[in-house]
């Protein structure tokens, strides 16, 4: 018996030593491991998409002007086929009444996604049999060295512990340029003038790979009966033929009965302004960002019946996030961010 | 199935975990299908498995039958027919590449215009260990010291123990056959002894083997771009990198057998503390030195011809000479045997062969003149820094001759010993190629820092385990101190090992043979 306990209280210590040691040594946090830490059935709306759900879609603001939070569970380059999974992981810690899907990446095969962008996906996801089920999802397209590299994706801390000789302040404290998932830093802060680009009308199928997730995906979204809206951020895309198969992508989408938004043909989106609203033809910076959050807060307040949850002392924390971004905004852009609101808003 | 993954760590687990829960009468049958899911893990294909049989069922047969005919000739005739099997197969698989080398080079030294394109053979995991173990079988048998076993099943699980299949040691069925039938009883402080020394293994293997290697690669790589100081640095580590990684893998295989109730016999014990090149061969890959003397030099030795020779080499040269040249000419054969073991390549025979023999007859040679020169130098051998001096000594020639182990070919090694010997004290004094060199050795400053650290605990553990295993001296200390050094090795090996993403773990240096 005394043996017993003495492996049991070995091993406990050991696992407490472990998670103390594996905070350390893990991915950098991001708007996904920051998704977990909201209270359960906090969260009004999911935005789940790529870079451009977390550069894009400011949370803490539009909390601030119609009180209904939202989690972001974007991450750099996330391959669409995870979306699903996603929303699985959404489903276990909150009850949103409105999913939002960046499009962005649907025209992407998984040939185009490094196993660096299928990881800060995955390995930001809790350990469950759903993020199994989302790493074979994605490594049935890989070839079959990568295949051997299961283990490594299952048990991320295979890749992790190489950290020691770098844990970063992020790692260890938090990612202080992250506000409840939007991301405000020196990068996205910049204007870097770019061209203007024209939105091609053209209409060209999807990769059958791509048609094949996205089919499935919708399959998954109305068998749930999930309230979606799908959208497309104002960027500008690599891929030849993308802007083609994006609008194949809507046309699909609407003939499900989905809402699509598509803001780079918006007529009344139309205050973008290219010499200073983008830090990188993909990413709109903060300018951009504002602009496009108060458009889509609008539409959401105008068309959900989205609950406010403003002087609620439950959701005090986004009140404390949103005047921490107010004060990264300032000694950012050297501006006060109230008087820029109101300078875009008139 | 890699000894340091968790594929193997977890096959282990459920293989101790069946092994301790079904009746003990039956344990023997989860260790033999842990040996064939081993066994065919990476290379299930009906030419291994005929491989495996193939040397499964004459030697089944053959034991009985050398039994049935004990001490007859007909007796001694199954035997070399069994040995003839079993190695003749060995050599059909590992050695037809090295036989058509050696056609290539007389072809070009008689310039014959022909070349024979090598084969690809697809050997099983430790064909190398499960052939000489099945022949030490059947010549045990011969000798009368052991019994055939008379379960077909039996005899495969004693061939394909699992845990010594990629590394060794080789066993004997007369001490660890019977012990695999035995039934063993759960223990818990075998299992606490045996998972220390599991860890101790993986210490071994992934903080340290593996941070040499990539030293030594990327010196051995790029041998234009280091000088003399880098090279004999490389040189010099390499036959810790072997240390590291073939006594780690023991330590891991002693580790799950010693769980299992199953004891194997030390394959190291303290090689680098050795004086003499004679001493640390009775240290390093203790199994295969006692196999080879008791199955080729001692039979040799014993044989009609050799004492024939002995007895003419006494006459012609006097008794102490004539005795000594046969006996080295049996050593020879051994030797040579060693080198061909290692590997299908010239580099093996020179290297752990013929430059080993070379060493020790050196050693056996010059001791009296060495004994001479001492004592008219006033040198006591007795000081500790003469000792050290034969520790540093043995390790130079052992590090010499792996020079030939580790080379892709002869004129690799040629180029090595050139390039070590090449000094040039300008470049040593040119702090801008020296600190790029530093840059290009393969690890960076902080794996160094823990390279160093890791080789002076394991060096003090070495000390530590001159009278008593430092395992066994842990397990005797208090809880807090206990616990706190296992904790501190588990997150050691878990933090700076060199596994996982990132790293590109060299397979077992050991396990090809």
């Amino acid at each position: 018996m005394k043996k017993i306990i003495g492996t049991i209280a070995f091993l406990l210590i050991f696992c407490i030593l472990f998670i103390c040691l594996r905070h350390i040594l893990w991915i950098a946090p991001n708007p996904i491991s920051y998704f977990y830490e909201e209270p359960k059935n906090s969260l009004d709306i999911i935005y789940i998409g790529a870079s451009n759900a977390f550069t894009s879609f400011n949370t803490v603001l539009t909390y601030d002007l119609y009180g209904f939070t939202t989690g972001l569970l974007a991450s750099n380059t996330q391959p669409f086929g995870l979306i699903k999974y996603l929303i699985i992981e959404a489903e276990k810690y909150q009850k949103p009444s409105l999913y939002i899907i960046d499009l962005a990446r649907v025209v992407n095969t998984m040939d185009d996604y490094t196993s660096e962008n299928i990881r800060v996906t995955v390995d930001s996801m809790k350990f469950s049999k759903n993020r199994i089920n989302a790493i074979n999802s994605i490594l049935k397209y890989k070839d079959e060295i990568e295949k051997k590299e299961y283990f490594n994706y299952y048990f991320s801390f295979l890749m992790y512990h190489n950290r020691w000789k770098n844990p970063t302040k992020r790692t260890i404290v938090g990612d202080n340029t992250l506000f409840k998932g939007f991301c405000l830093n020196e990068e996205t802060s910049k204007s870097i003038p770019q061209d203007y680009f024209e939105w091609k009308k053209g209409i060209k199928e999807l990769d059958d790979e791509c048609e094949q997730i996205l089919v499935d995906l919708i399959n998954f979204i109305k068998g749930n009966n999930l309230n979606t809206l799908f959208v497309v951020p104002v960027r500008k895309f690599d891929d030849e033929f993308a802007q083609e198969k994006i609008n194949y992508t809507c046309n699909l989408l609407k003939k499900e009965g989905f809402n699509v938004i598509n803001f780079n043909t918006l007529e009344d989106f139309n205050n973008i302004d290219y010499n200073t609203d983008f830090y990188n033809k993909a990413h709109v910076n903060i300018y951009g960002s504002t602009k496009y959050t108060l458009y889509l807060s609008k539409y959401l307040n105008d068309n959900y019946n989205l609950e406010s949850h403003k002087n609620n002392q439950l959701y005090k924390s986004w009140d404390e996030e949103y005047n921490r971004f107010k004060a990264n905004f300032n000694s950012l852009v050297n501006k006060d961010f109230d008087t820029f609101l109101k300078q875009i808003e008139n | 199935m890699n000894l340091t993954s968790l594929v193997f760590l977890g096959f282990c687990a459920i293989t101790l975990f069946i092994y301790f829960i079904i009746p003990r009468k039956l344990q023997w049958v989860v260790l033999l299908i842990s040996s064939v899911i081993f066994l065919f893990y990476d290379n299930l294909h009906i030419s291994t498995v005929i491989q495996a049989l193939l040397v499964l069922v004459p030697s089944y047969i053959i034991a009985i039958k050398i039994e049935e005919n004990y001490n007859t000739k007909k007796a001694k005739n199954f035997l070399i027919f069994g040995t003839i099997i079993i190695i003749g197969q060995l050599i059909y698989l590992k050695y037809t590449n090295l036989f058509l080398a050696t056609v290539n080079h007389i072809c070009n030294l008689f310039k014959i215009d022909y070349q024979f394109n090598f084969v690809q053979r697809n050997s099983l995991i430790g064909i190398s260990y499960y052939s000489l173990i099945m022949i030490s079988y059947l010549a045990d048998i011969y000798r009368g010291s052991c019994k055939a076993q008379r379960n077909i099943f039996k005899c495969a699980t004693f061939m394909s123990y699992f845990p010594i299949l990629s590394s060794g040691p080789f066993i004997r069925y007369e001490e660890t056959g019977k012990e695999i039938f035995e039934e063993h009883k759960f223990n818990f402080d075998r299992m606490r002894k045996g998972l220390v020394r599991i860890l101790w293994g993986l210490f071994k293997i992934l903080v340290i083997s593996e941070r040499i290697g990539m030293i030594v690669d990327s010196i051995y790589g790029n041998l234009n771009e280091f000088n003399a100081v880098f090279t004999a640095f490389a040189v010099f580590l390499f036959p810790l990198q072997l240390f590291t990684n073939f006594s780690g893998s023991i330590d891991i295989i002693m580790g799950v057998s010693e769980i299992l109730g199953i004891k194997l016999p030390e394959n190291f014990i303290l090689p680098f503390f050795s004086k003499t090149m004679t001493e640390f061969w009775r240290h390093w890959h203790i199994t295969l030195g006692a196999w080879l003397r008791d199955y080729i030099f001692y039979p040799l030795q014993k044989s009609n011809a050799v004492q024939k020779l002995t007895k003419k080499c006494k006459d012609k040269f006097g008794k102490k000479i004539g005795k000594k040249i046969p006996m080295y000419l049996s050593m020879l054969v051994m030797w040579i045997i060693i080198g061909v073991w290692h590997g299908g390549a010239y580099t093996y025979i020179i290297g752990s062969g013929l430059l080993q023999f070379l060493f020790i007859v050196l050693e056996d040679l010059l001791e009296p003149v060495a004994d001479k020169i001492t004592k008219k130098l006033g040198i006591k051998r007795n000081l500790f820094r003469y000792k050290l001096y034969q520790v540093i000594r043995t390790y130079i020639l052992f590090s010499f001759s792996m020079i030939f182990f580790r080379a892709t070919r002869l004129s690799n090694a040629i180029e090595i010993i050139k390039n070590m010997f090449s000094i040039n004290l300008s470049l040593l004094y040119n702090k801008e190629l020296f600190m790029h060199m530093i840059g290009n050795i393969g690890i960076d400053i902080y794996d160094l820092a823990v390279l160093i650290i890791s080789l002076i605990i394991m060096f003090i553990i070495g000390l530590l385990s001159r009278n008593e295993s430092a395992r066994e001296k842990l397990l005797k200390q208090n809880l807090i101190f206990r616990w706190g050094v296992l904790y501190l090795l588990i997150f050691v090996i878990i933090v700076f090992g060199c596994y996982g993403v990132g790293y590109d773990p060299t397979a077992f240096i050991y396990r090809q043979f």
